[in-house]
């Protein structure tokens, strides 16, 4: 992987004019130099200059939510989200990582079958934990869980996990694959959490003459190990999951997860880099990536029945690892008008809704008051439906309309086809 | 070094929570626009001018440094503790509150300007200053450096909308310069005027009452481009001597600067001499009268293109290309030599000639563009920092441009004030006498020197 050191020369681009202050999400929620790209920089400069720094340089490194809003209106391009990723596994190589930490992720991201099993063991006891809520099916945790916090409402796990379901375990592959060869990567978010949206993937591309396989075998992106600074995992599973798809020589790989997309097309290259003789596989694979939106509309041309739209009013959140990463705007809206819902623009659509970059867990409180400027935002809209196109925005749109008593339903773009 | 009774002193003034002595928050206040860095002893983040008092007169009486600083966009080192002490950050100080029927504004100091602009604009109300950084920078920070920005033609820069400010002084003291809601006020001397532009060295802003405009109906937004910056630069002039209107903004861009920002925002502006920027507002009616007009005087004054703007979009697209070009100069030299001389409209031909007559004497590269319809011109002169003797060049033309500056009966500073970067060339403009009553000033109000010492006169002469 790309060593902190060899961002130098980019960090040095930075000329201190503060234009980031103006965008990102936790500066505003903050209101302290030390949470803005420009504070952030100087801090890893310094850092580099070997400066004598102590835990709040990873306090304040850890409080990105890696959204990306600085690097899109940084007059020098400075890519500050990656320079942070860089920033965390350099610290992380050097002082090592909370035991704990390192155990939950790595059991979570390269399941052992006893983790599975303790997973559903947990999953049976969830009543002790937590308190179900009326409105969103959902549990809200009853007391500070190690990972959840207190008072975090999470979706009901799955279980079966999406991957071990028995009609999915069958479409590991495919006789008859339709229109094109396309694999479907379903991400740690679908599998354990809301695997509606992946049983909805694949009916919307099934109508649409698509027969998606999806492969066994396959497992996290490895975005939450990198963000935690741990890139010996994330170079791991990075691999398990270029070895799986290789084997199918698919025309396309299709995820339902901003996340996992960004992460696939963009962090493989750069986790991956100095891989020996992995350049080509890396760059066949991530050239195979598509959105689910962008695939369905660039790709597919997707249409949907002609309809009265009287099925309510449904509003959009752009997942900052699509805009901004991915460049897709137009797509999933486009989609929406496809719906049976009249569509209606929020303020600030492409806010950050504060989960990423692990923030939800390094600190919730700072997450949620992120979260909460989304949520009047979409309260003001007055729709009674916000679709998004990522599991991570659900999750965390779900707690945050819960907490802000705002009744209205999250889901993914193509629960809506 | 700040003693243990002080700190718990500013702490107790605070709260734990609003202050910090940790290595990497110093460092987050260390800088600002200029790229320079010094560290300060202590952050603090008062919530209210009581707290903001009591830190004054501790420092007062302990005889520490402080320095009040915004969103640290300043380009003249104004924000940056040369000599330690404390930094006393404004960003917690962010109510605002419009009072419409009597269009007067108050916003606490470490309010954004554009927040402020914006919550004006939701009740119909105009808040004309637009520093290019006014999505950043802060009110205090605009008034402490009396900044300006291209509606400066039109409607005039910070000052002209500064009613009455709450400022603590560095003796400890809370005053209120003026009745705030009033737009007249003749009592007692002008204290409003002189805290406006006084780079932080008289007092603490910490609230600000501030005339708001009915909002203009519309606008309209036209690029033209020219093969040789001479040409575009007499358009300017062309357009305000015989166009019968003042456009709300009239901005000038060379060759080099559009190029290093076309390299970020690819808008195809790459190849180009120079380009002005034109921008009319005002009843449905005129503006586009105004605009045919402007569109003529470009033609006829020989524009290579000329660009009206189709919808509100890609005005925002204009201006943003328009606010990235001073960072994006960063591609064009590593250390970037950045002033802000004004000279009286009609001579701004003879000072484009001058710049590029220095451009060739010294063989520096410089970038040029600003507010040309009011005279105002950022001319950065471009060096790589690691080459000594072009760094030696660049600062010798520095002293060139003032001197041309001056000969044309303009200033050194429009905007971006003194600050340290520009206190060796002070006297140049201002005589002994004046320089001297300013600094007896600075001792009226700050007998003990702590409010952001070392800014604007060089050491001799001031207090301690
Ligand atoms: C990209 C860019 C473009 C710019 N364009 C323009 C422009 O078009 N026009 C223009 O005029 N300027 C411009 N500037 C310069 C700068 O933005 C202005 O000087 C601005 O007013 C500084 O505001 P700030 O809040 O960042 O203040 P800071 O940089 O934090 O401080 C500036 C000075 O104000 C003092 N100060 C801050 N707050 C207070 C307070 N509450 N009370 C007393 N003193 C205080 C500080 O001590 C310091 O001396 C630009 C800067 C950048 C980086
Ligand atoms: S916008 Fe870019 S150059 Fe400007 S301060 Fe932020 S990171 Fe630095
Ligand atoms: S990535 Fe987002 S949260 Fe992180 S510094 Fe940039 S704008 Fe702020």
């Amino acid at each position: 992987m790309k060593e902190l050191k060899d961002y130098r020369e980019e960090i040095e681009r930075c000329v201190r004019c503060g234009t980031c202050r103006s965008v990102c999400p936790t500066l505003d929620t903050v209101r302290r130099e030390s949470h803005c790209a420009r504070g952030r920089l100087t801090m890893i400069e310094a850092y580099l200059n070997g400066e004598e720094l102590g835990e709040r340089y990873l306090k304040y490194i850890k409080e990105c939510t890696l959204c990306g809003a600085c690097y899109t209106s940084c007059p020098n391009e400075i890519n500050t989200p990656e320079i942070i990723l860089s920033a965390r596994a350099e610290y992380v190589k050097k002082k090592g990582m909370p035991a704990f930490t390192s155990f939950t992720l790595k059991s979570l991201l390269e399941p052992a079958p006893l983790t599975k099993l303790a997973l559903k063991v947990a999953a049976k006891l969830k009543s002790l934990f937590f308190k179900s809520t009326p409105f969103e099916s959902g549990l809200v945790s009853r007391f500070s869980l190690p990972v959840v916090g207190e008072g975090r409402l999470v979706p009901e796990p799955a279980d079966p996990f999406f991957l071990d379901r028995a009609h999915i375990r069958r479409l590991a592959t495919r006789e008859d694959y339709g229109r094109m060869k396309v694999g479907f990567f379903v991400g740690c978010g679908v599998n354990y959490l809301l695997p509606s949206i992946g049983e909805h993937t694949i009916r919307v591309l099934e109508k649409a003459g698509i027969n998606v396989a999806v492969p066994q075998g396959q497992v996290c992106c490895g975005i939450p190990a990198l963000s935690m600074g741990d890139s010996e995992t994330a170079k791991r599973v990075m691999m398990k999951n270029i070895e799986v798809f290789e084997q199918y020589g698919f025309d396309r790989i299709v995820t339902s997860c901003a996340t996992c997309g960004h992460t696939l097309k963009d962090i493989f290259k750069v986790v991956l880099s100095d891989e020996q003789g992995m350049k080509e596989r890396v760059e066949a694979f991530t050239s195979k990536i598509m959105d689910i939106t962008e695939f369905l509309v660039d790709e597919l041309d997707y249409r949907g029945e002609k309809t009265d739209k009287r099925a309510g009013v449904v509003t959009y959140h752009d997942p900052c690892h699509l805009r901004r990463f991915q460049g897709i705007s137009e797509q999933p809206r486009k989609l929406l008008e496809e719906s049976p819902y009249e569509f209606r623009g929020m303020k600030n659509p492409c806010r950050c809704c504060g989960l990423g970059g692990g923030v939800s867990f390094t600190n919730y409180e700072l997450s949620m008051k992120i979260a909460g400027r989304k949520a009047e935002n979409i309260k003001k809209s007055g729709a009674d439906v916000v679709a998004t196109a990522c599991p991570g925005c659900i999750v965390q749109l779900k707690d945050a309309l819960y907490h802000h008593d705002v009744k209205a339903r999250v889901v993914h773009v193509v629960e809506l086809l | 070094m700040l003693s243990e009774p002080v700190k718990r002193e500013l702490t107790r003034i605070v709260a734990p929570e609003n202050i910090s002595f940790q290595p990497e928050d110093l460092l987050c206040y260390s800088y600002d626009a200029t790229g320079r860095r010094y560290l300060p002893e202590c952050v603090l983040f008062p919530h209210t001018a009581e707290e903001v008092s009591l830190i004054l007169k501790m420092a007062n009486a302990e005889g520490i440094p402080v320095v009040p600083r915004g969103a640290g966009t300043g380009f003249t080192g104004g924000s940056l503790p040369l000599r330690g002490g404390i930094v006393l950050s404004t960003e917690r100080m962010t109510t605002i509150e419009i009072d419409a029927d009597n269009m007067v504004g108050v916003a606490g100091a470490g309010t954004v300007t554009w927040d402020f602009a914006q919550k004006a604009e939701s009740v119909g109300l105009f808040y004309p200053p637009d520093p290019t950084s006014l999505k950043v920078s802060t009110i205090g920070g605009n008034i402490a450096e009396c900044a300006g920005g291209p509606r400066g033609l039109k409607y005039g820069v910070t000052k002209d909308y500064v009613l009455a400010v709450e400022v603590v002084l560095p003796t400890g003291e809370l005053i209120k310069t003026a009745p705030g809601k009033t737009f007249k006020g003749v009592v007692g001397y002008n204290l409003t005027g002189l805290i406006t532009g006084s780079e932080g060295t008289l007092g603490v802003v910490t609230r600000a009452w501030l005339k708001l405009l009915p909002l203009p109906e519309e606008k309209r937004l036209l690029v033209a481009t020219f093969d040789t910056l001479e040409r575009a630069g007499k358009t300017v002039i062309e357009i305000i001597k015989a166009g019968g209107f003042l456009p709300s903004a009239l901005e000038l861009i060379d060759g080099v600067c559009l190029k290093a920002v076309d390299e970020y925002a690819k808008m195809g502006l790459g190849g180009v001499g120079a380009a002005i920027i034109v921008e009319v507002d005002g009843r449905r009616e005129v503006v586009d009268i105004d605009m045919e007009e402007a569109r003529d005087i470009c033609h006829r004054m020989g524009a290579s293109s000329v660009d009206v703007a189709k919808d509100e979009k890609r005005m925002k697209e204009l201006w943003s290309l328009r606010r990235a070009i001073s960072p994006a100069l960063k591609r064009v030299g590593s250390l970037k030599l950045n002033e802000d001389v004004v000279v009286p409209r009609t001579e701004i031909v003879e000072l484009i000639r001058g710049v590029e007559g220095i451009s060739r004497k010294r063989d520096v590269t410089i970038a040029s563009f600003g507010h040309a319809g009011d005279g105002n011109i950022h001319v950065n002169i471009m060096v790589n920092k690691d080459d000594p003797e072009e760094v030696e060049r660049g600062e010798a033309s520095v002293g060139d441009l003032f001197e041309l500056t001056l000969r044309l009966g303009g200033t050194i500073s429009g905007e971006h004030g003194v600050g340290i970067t520009k206190s060796d060339y002070i006297g140049m403009e201002l005589n002994r006498d004046t320089l001297e009553l300013m600094m007896r000033l600075k001792r009226a109000f700050d007998p003990n020197n702590i409010l952001n010492p070392g800014k604007i006169f060089k050491e001799e002469g001031v207090g301690v």
